[in-house]
């Protein structure tokens, strides 16, 4: 290589250029601003300097003319004898190459692209060197900012752990592994890697085959994505979601695929422990109406039926004894009276008979009649129905009018209460609308403890396939609304 | 001095408890008589036609059609006999129904005695050929 001789030792002596540079020539590389061109002598001391290099380096050419090139290495390459390596390999070879570290006038470093070139006279004698620098320090920093991205991204793609990211050959042999893949599939990639893509599909999966066949449609339309069975190493089953993306180079060929595998298996059995939960609640929700309503026509047709004819005979007896005892058998009768007042409301409470006979209008029309007191709060009931609902859709929203009415009555300290049914987007809107305390914002969970009634609204209304809301202001009073659809519930989409 | 006679009577609910009540308290009545019993609408409809009474006491739910179907058929075959619902409470809709079938009073089943007894010797009194 260099033989690591100092470059301090020369001699002042100033070699003429081989030939004059014609004018125009020397105009053009004197002002050229993106190269340094400038010569040195046959020991390495500079000649000439241009505008480029006085921009690149910060010396002006009577700074810098007369002084050694080795003013422009780092001290490590000038102790390295690197300045007069690289002449010497110019002389031998006739042009040297290099890009590295270079110091301007200021100590700054740039990275420079270095051309030097020996320049040899007719007789074959050396005249001395053109060199020509360029500043590839922002290129420099452009590659270094991108290789680091890109090592970044490697290591990103290395350590993810929610998504497993490989590649395959263009046949479909695992080609590269990461972390999260081995998390989700439980190979480690010396297990996995060199074999088909096959071994994660279900044995019916791959009977059908459905491997090389997303592997065919990634080809062709560039993406896949699928969701559905997939086999752990254990054997175990999970529930995964795919994106096969082909990969082509610059002229087109296919290199291989990308996938990307996300395990969905515990939110799919979030969403069915979800739906499955709302299943039942809605079961107990529809028994619970079913017994209510059993419960109601049973006093309805029992009890207060007996209660009546017990009333009637009492009556007739009274009228058929003396006084004294006629006045005890009147207060029985009384008393039975009461007592069925006490149960026809019971029987209101538990299903309002109304509603299966005139319809969800009537129903809360003789509700409210009932259940407001009307001295204290007035209350209005707008029927905008253009369709009635089916009847276990008006249970429903009998049901959740009733909780909101019951909580102004408890909680509002209102003077009015409107209600307000609407047949809006093929279901019912129902608005309750009260002028009290209000609540504070919208509320959107339950305050916790005892208190169920918004929770219970929610649900019922949600149960049917709709939405619930509670808004208010303090001092400005509290709305409840909610939509049902007209629709049945549609069953969830089972998945294969 | 001859007794008047008195007023025939029909009545025609499912609950036993309130039929043989009801026809205690008719009976009690001087002027009343409980001539035929029905459990559900169509007995009460050929009781009807058999007996023609002045004045039929209907339940509004009850088996066979209730009172409704009730109603409109002792009307064609019946067409004197004065037609009275005793309903209960909830039934207050139904009772519309009934009165466009021809049925001109309806009580609501908790009144007193008294009140029965004076509608049922109304409608006596207003049936044709009484
Ligand atoms: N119309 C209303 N006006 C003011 N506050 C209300 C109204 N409705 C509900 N709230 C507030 O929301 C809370 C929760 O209501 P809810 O879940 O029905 O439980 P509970 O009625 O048993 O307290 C109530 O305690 C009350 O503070
Ligand atoms: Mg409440």
């Amino acid at each position: 290589m260099h033989d690591g001789s100092t470059p301090q030792r020369h001699d002042r002596r100033i070699p003429p250029p081989v030939r004059p540079p014609d004018t125009a020539l020397r105009l053009l590389v004197q002002n050229v601003l993106d190269y340094g061109i400038f010569m040195l002598d046959t020991r390495g001391y500079v000649v000439t300097w241009n505008a480029g290099a006085e921009r690149i380096k910060g010396y002006r050419a009577d700074e810098i003319v007369g002084r050694h090139f080795s003013t422009f290495y780092p001290a490590e390459d000038v102790a390295a004898g690197k300045p007069d390596w690289e002449l010497e390999v110019a002389v031998a070879e006739g042009r040297l190459e290099d890009e590295g570290w270079r110091i301007r006038k200021d100590g700054s470093r740039f990275w420079a692209n270095v051309v030097i070139t020996a320049l040899f006279d007719e007789t074959g004698e050396l005249r001395g060197f053109g060199k020509v620098t360029r500043d590839l320090t922002e290129r420099r920093m452009a590659e270094e900012r991108l290789r680091e991205s890109e090592e970044r991204f490697r290591l990103l793609v290395q350590n993810v752990l929610d998504y497993g990211i490989f590649m395959l050959d263009t046949r479909g042999y695992v080609a590269s592994w990461n972390a999260g893949a081995e998390r989700i599939k439980g190979y480690r990639a010396d297990e996995i890697v060199g074999r088909h893509f096959s071994t994660f599909y279900p044995a019916e999966d791959v009977a059908a085959g459905k491997p090389d066949w997303e592997l065919e449609v990634a080809v062709a339309e560039g993406r896949l994505e699928d969701e559905g069975w997939r086999i752990r190493k254990d054997g175990s089953r999970f529930w995964a979601n795919v994106v096969i993306t082909a990969l082509f180079d610059e002229t087109g060929e296919l290199r291989g695929f990308g996938k990307v595998t996300r395990d969905l298996t515990e939110r799919r059995m979030a969403e069915q422990a979800l739906s499955e939960g709302r299943r039942l609640l809605s079961h107990l929700v529809e028994v619970q109406e079913m017994e209510r309503r059993r419960i109601a026509w049973d006093v309805h047709d029992d009890s207060i039926q007996s209660m009546v004819a017990v009333g009637m005979r009492l009556q007739l007896l009274a009228s058929q004894l003396p006084e004294e005892h006629a006045t005890a058998l009147r207060q029985l009768d009384e008393s039975i009276r009461d007592t069925i007042g006490r149960l026809r409301n019971l029987v209101f409470r538990l299903r309002p008979p109304v509603i299966d006979e005139h319809g969800l209008i009537a129903a809360l029309s003789s509700y409210m009649a009932e259940a407001l007191p009307a001295s204290r709060l007035s209350h209005s009931l707008r029927d905008e129905l253009h369709e009635e609902p089916r009847p276990e859709t008006a249970v429903t929203i009998f049901r959740i009018c009733q909780e909101a009415l019951v909580n102004v009555l408890k909680h509002a300290r209102a003077s009015a209460v409107e209600v307000s049914v609407r047949t809006v987007d093929n279901g019912t809107l129902v608005r309750v609308v009260d002028n009290g305390v209000g609540v504070d914002g919208p509320v959107t969970r339950q305050p916790g403890g005892d208190h169920f009634g918004v929770l219970e609204m929610r649900e019922r209304a949600e149960i049917a396939g709709g939405w619930w809301a509670m808004t208010g202001e303090p001092g400005r009073g509290t709305t409840v609304e909610f939509w049902l659809p007209n629709l049945p519930i549609l069953p969830l989409p089972e998945r294969p | 001095m001859t007794t008047p006679p008195r007023s025939r009577v029909l009545i025609a609910d499912d609950d036993a408890m309130i039929r043989s009540a009801l026809r205690a308290v008719l009976d009690a009545e001087p002027d009343l008589e409980v001539i035929a019993v029905a459990r559900d609408a169509g007995e009460a409809v050929v009781l009807a036609e058999q007996h023609t009474p002045a004045v039929a006491v209907l339940d509004v739910r009850m088996p066979g059609g209730g009172g409704t179907r009730a109603a409109r058929e002792i009307r064609l075959r019946s067409p004197n006999t004065r037609l009275l619902a005793f309903s209960a409470h909830s039934e207050m809709g139904a009772l519309d129904q009934m009165r466009r079938v021809g049925v001109t009073e309806c009580l609501v089943k908790g009144v007193s005695n008294a009140e029965i007894v004076a509608t049922v010797r109304r409608l006596a009194q207003a049936a044709p050929g009484q």
